[in-house]
Formats: C-alpha cells, structure tokens, sequence
C-alpha cells in the first residue's frame, strides 16, 4: 500500500506537468481546428465542421466551387525542404566539429563543448538580429568583402532563403554537435586501433567503424535539428524578411492578422503528424539497420 | 611447428647461455629483430623501453612477461605501429617497420579487451582484414569458414558480440587477427579477463592453434604460469627493460637475475658470502655448497626453489631449523621454516603417500639442500 502511495506520490509531478502542458493544449487544439472561426478570431463553441482541413488543400472559386489550391502545400515543401537543407549542413559542418572535438586531449575537450555551448547563452532574437548587422548591404560581411576586393556591388544576401538558411544552421548547429560529440567521445578507441591493425587506412576506419558506431548521435542530432527547424519561426521572419513563408510564420499569421483559428490549429496537427510519420519511418529503417550492415 | 623443431630448438637453446640466445640465429628463421628500442612518454618523463633488444624466430610462441608498468604493452603497440619507438629499429622478415603505420603492417593484434566490433556480426568481424585487403568475395566467405571452424565458433556467424559469452568474443578476435595470415600475431594479455577454468583451457587452445597455423605468436603477460607453460622462449621485463631470454626451463632452473628467479615462480633467495670457491656462508652462519661457482664476486645471492629443499631429521647434514607453520595445498604442503640465526626458508614436498608423515609446527629439522640446487647470482 506505501509502495503504491508512494510511487503515486512520486509520479504525480511529471504526470501533472505533461497533462496539464502538454494533453490539455493538444486536446484544445484539436478541438478548436474542427469548431468554425469566429468572425472576429477565436472560435464559435459547439459548431464543428472539417472547413479547417479542407482549407489546406481545397479553396472556393467565385462559384462556390472547391478548387485545388497548392498554395499552402508549397509553404509546408518549403518548409521541409529548408529543414532538410539545414540538417545536412549543420551535419557536414558539425561532425567534423565534434570528430575534431572528441579527438582532443580531455581537457580541452570540455573547453571546447563549453565554447560550442556559447551561443545559447544569448537570447535567439539578439543572435538573428546580430546577423542581420552581418549580412546587409553594408554590413560587415558586405564592407570587408569591398575591401578585399572580391565584390564591387552589394551581396544582397539578407532576406533572401539563403540568409534564413545560415540563421538556421547557426541557430540549430550545436543540437548536431552535442548528440554526435557525446556518441564519439564513448566510442572504444581500441576498436578504431584495430580497425587500423587489421589494414583499414584512416578514411576505411571511419566509414566502416567511426561512422557506424556514432550514427546513433547522428539521428539523434537530426532529429533535434529538423524538427524545431521546420516550425522555425524567427530566422525566417528577420533574416528571411518574412517574404517566402514558412510554416511558421504561417500558424502564427493565422492566429494573429488572419484570425482563423481553426485553420493554424488544423495547419499545427497537420504538420504534427507529418512529423510523427516521418519520424516512425526512421526509427524503422534505423532497427533494420541494426539487424542487417 | 612439429614436435621435431620444438624439441631440436630447445636443445640448442639450453647448451647456449641465456644471454646469448638472441644472437646467434641464422637469418632465415628470424621473423623478429628489435634493436635498441627506446620509447618515453611525457616529456622525458618516464622512460617505458630503455634499450631492448631481442630477437623472435620464426614459427615461435615468444612470451613478453613482466609486472604492469615493465614495457611490455609498449614493446608490442610498438610492434604493431599504434606507437613510433624514439630511437632503434624493428626488423619483420628482415625488412624494417619503422614509419608504417599499423595498415600497412603484416602484423595483426588480439587486444586485451578483445576490441571486437560491436556493430559487426561474428562473421562480418572474421571477414573485416580481408575486406581490407579486397580479396574477392568467395574467397573471403572460404576463408571467414575455415577460421571459424577452426576457432570453433561454427554456426555462431550470424551472432551479435553482444551475444556472444567473454570466451567466445575472445575466439572472434583470436579469429579476426589470424584471417588476415599475418607474419606475426601479437597477443596483449588476451586471457586475463577469463576465468581460471576457461584460461587454462584457452592457454592449450592457443597452442594449439599456433602450431597448426604456423604463426609467429608474441604472447603479452604478466602471470608467470602462464608464461611457462605456453611459451617456447620467454622474456623478462622489467623497468622497460629485458633482464633475461630464454626457454621456460632455462628462466626457471637458471634464472641470472634476483628478480627473475622470484618473480618466476617461488624462490628463496638467501644472502650470502664467499667462503671458498663453491662455499657459501647466509647471514644465519651456515655454509653452505653449491655445485656452480656463479659469478666473480664474494657477496652473493643463492637461489633455491622450495621444491629442490627436503627436510630431513636433524644432524642428517643441513643446517638446523624449526617449522614455523604448516601449509597444506592439496597436492603439496609448504613447510615454512627458521633456520638456527633467524633466516627464513620455505620447503615444498609432494603428498606422495597418503596417510603422511608430515612434520608438525614447532617441531625441529634438518633442510637438505642439494648442491645442484643451488643457483648463485651476484647480490
């Protein structure tokens, strides 16, 4: 009977915590994206209609008609594939990163990790803003390049996708390095001498022993990129100028200026599955993976 | 190796001194030729291999043996490349390995902790080397069978490490290291996370092995037990350097060091002066003789293995003691005893007869000690 109390007992903060922050507000979501707007935002209690759902893939034409618009499959395309672009580079830039890191003497490892840790010490907004001062025409980026002489005209990089593609990778780069650096620093070094010993150069040790033992890092690590980029919300609005919309900016506008309520929670379920399928798709090629090379 | 060669190579061993036994090989049966090896670590901090030299022939079971911290894990990741020496050379096969990396290198290595890949299946860890070296698929397959057969790891080729018992992972990395048909197989201390039943067992199981694949093997130990009964030559380090090469007999029954005879085994080692030619007095007063005269000097140590010593009654010709204690060991019991002035001694006797007539604690004896006993090394 204590045990059982006891274990209640326990459990109760984290079972109150995700209830009431996370089960309840998806549960109102939910609801809310099959109840009808209200004309002036919120939403009209006790009338529910699928209207949101249609919304994302059908419009009316001038007759009433239902009309395929793509409008908002592009903006969640977008929004994916400038995930996916992040996740590669914050990949291909911080595996070597964290490669180099756990290669160092112990010491300066920490050092290092502490260094990589930086960066969210500062608040995100500053951080974009911070790159704005960078990136603009008559930036710093911009006056030194004039003064080296590589370019006579403006670079003409801020608001544009690939200024809200660096953002991204900064803002998202040391959720790639940690999950790596930490899968790295474990791996037996004795496994890598004996990759050497039995005839792998350095290139074969790493494909066919490093790579393989750290990819859990690696899937770790994209996962925590490619998620929170795909609802980025900042770096597209101040680096990106808001002009290409993403997903984001998208739910966001729809519980501000648009006031269509049942449309942004309809638009965050919609990606909120998108997500657990793709998710569920790795995990599953992930334990085939373990069974087979 | 056939028995033939084993015991014609002990023989010439055995007439030669132990110092000697290094030199003096003819080159084709040398598969390894260290010279002057020096390695430290830090910044001329300690120095792990102070000037060894030795020489490993062909078809050899070579055993480096010594305490932790002698050199002798250094000497092999030196060998096998994981290390650069600071100064000497290493010759394989005549040919020198000084500046290759471990790649590139006919030398493979069965790690203490095994170091079998985790993410590899039994069969994918046999076949990695030969990848490696991009032998055609159907010969790896071959090859991958015959070495498990041979390890006895049949039918477990599909398993996991992760599924595999200490002694099996031990048999994969034994396997991983010999498909490649390296000139040399070193071992770093491959049996001392095994048990002692399973040890023993894997101790004539890599004899085995050694003389069917006809392999070079540099064996890594620090149990002298193990030492003796696997090794065809034995050396011993100490300090980061070889104090003596030789047969296990040679080590044993003529150690030329202090610390060799009692790191080998037990051994009373009993301080003594010169008295005549083969004369020696302990500290104790007793004199006794020996059948070697040893080295030039006056003060020496001598050497007697407890199981060379015999009680006897009293007044029978050795000198006089007392049984301090009586320690029965099953097959043997140890008589540890105080010769009259206080010196210390232990005697090993054999339970031979059953019922026993064993001395008892307290009682007063003679100790026999035959001259051919007797080793004498300079103090």
């Amino acid at each position: 009977m204590m045990a059982v109390l006891r274990r209640v007992g326990l459990l109760a903060p984290s079972m109150v915590t995700i209830g009431v922050l996370l089960i309840v507000p998806l549960g109102l979501m939910a609801v809310v994206s099959t109840l009808e707007r209200g004309s002036t935002g919120g939403v009209v209690w006790g009338r529910h209609t699928a209207d949101a759902y249609v919304q994302f893939l059908f419009e009316r034409d001038l007759l009433g008609r239902l009309v395929v618009n793509t409008d908002y499959l592009h903006i969640f395309g977008r929004s994916f594939a400038l995930a996916a672009i992040t996740t590669v580079v914050t990949l291909i830039v911080g595996y070597p990163m964290a490669l180099w890191i756990a290669f160092q003497p112990p010491r300066r490892r920490m050092l290092l990790i502490f260094i990589v840790t930086v960066p969210f010490w500062t608040n995100i907004l500053v951080r974009n803003y911070a790159w704005i001062l960078l990136l603009r025409n008559d930036g710093v980026i911009d006056w030194m390049l004039i003064k080296l002489g590589l370019t006579s005209h403006p670079i003409d990089v801020l608001y544009t996708p690939f200024a809200t593609g660096i953002g991204l990778t900064y803002s998202f780069l040391p959720y790639m390095v940690l999950p790596i650096y930490v899968s790295l620093e474990k791996l037996d070094r004795r496994l890598i001498e004996a990759a050497f010993d039995l005839g792998a150069d350095h290139w074969r040790a790493f494909r066919r022993v490093i790579l393989p033992l750290s990819l859990p890092g690696v899937i770790g690590g994209a996962i925590l990129v490619f998620i929170p980029g795909l609802g980025a919300f900042i770096s597209p609005e101040l680096l990106g100028g808001g002009k290409s919309m993403m997903i984001g900016s998208l739910i966001q506008q729809q519980f501000g200026q648009s006031r269509n309520w049942p449309f942004g929670a309809a638009l965050a379920f919609v990606l909120l599955v998108l997500v657990l399928l793709a998710l569920s798709a790795h995990t599953a090629r992930y334990r085939g993976h373990g069974v087979r090379r | 190796m056939t028995p033939a060669d084993l015991t014609v190579g002990r023989a010439a061993t055995t007439s030669s001194s132990a110092d000697t036994a290094c030199a003096a090989v003819p080159a084709s049966s040398v598969a390894l030729e260290c010279s002057n090896l020096v390695k430290t670590f830090g910044v001329g901090a300690i120095r792990a291999l102070d000037g060894v030299s030795l020489v490993v022939r062909s078809n050899e079971f070579f055993t480096l043996l010594g305490p932790s911290g002698c050199g002798k894990t250094t000497l092999l990741r030196l060998i096998a490349g994981f290390e650069n020496q600071d100064s000497g050379t290493i010759l394989l096969d005549g040919n020198p390995l000084d500046g290759l990396p471990p790649y590139r290198r006919p030398v493979n290595t069965v790690f203490q902790s095994y170091a079998v890949f985790p993410h590899l299946t039994v069969a994918e860890n046999v076949a990695f080397g030969l990848e490696m070296q991009r032998r055609p698929r159907v010969e790896i397959a071959e090859r991958v069978d015959e070495i498990l057969t041979l390890v006895k790891l049949e039918g477990l080729d599909e398993r996991k490490p992760s599924q595999l018992s200490g002694g099996q992972q031990q048999r994969v990395a034994l396997a991983r290291a010999l498909a490649n048909k390296p000139r040399l197989l070193l071992l770093d201390e491959p049996l001392s996370a095994l048990d002692l039943k399973l040890r023993k067992e894997m101790q004539l199981e890599l004899k085995r092995l050694q003389s069917e694949v006809g392999i070079t093997f540099v064996f890594v130990t620090h149990d002298q037990q193990e030492a003796l009964t696997m090794s065809d030559r034995i050396a011993v380090m100490r300090g980061g350097r070889i104090l003596q090469i030789g047969t296990p007999e040679e080590i044993y029954e003529h150690p030329t060091a202090r610390f060799v005879a009692d790191f080998i085994g037990e051994a009373n080692l009993l301080d003594a002066t010169r008295v005549g030619s083969r004369q020696f007095r302990l500290d104790s007063g007793t004199v006794l003789e020996a059948e070697e005269t040893g080295p030039a000097t006056d003060l020496v140590t001598l050497v007697v293995r407890p199981e060379r010593a015999f009680l006897a009654p009293l007044g029978g010709g050795g000198p006089a003691a007392c049984i301090e204690q009586v320690v029965y060991t099953g097959s043997d019991t140890i008589y540890l005893v105080i010769f009259d002035g206080g010196l210390r001694f232990r005697v090993r006797a054999q339970n031979s007869d059953a019922l026993g007539s064993r001395a008892r604690a307290g009682d007063r004896v003679g100790i026999f000690i035959p001259a051919s006993a007797i080793r004498v090394l300079a103090r």
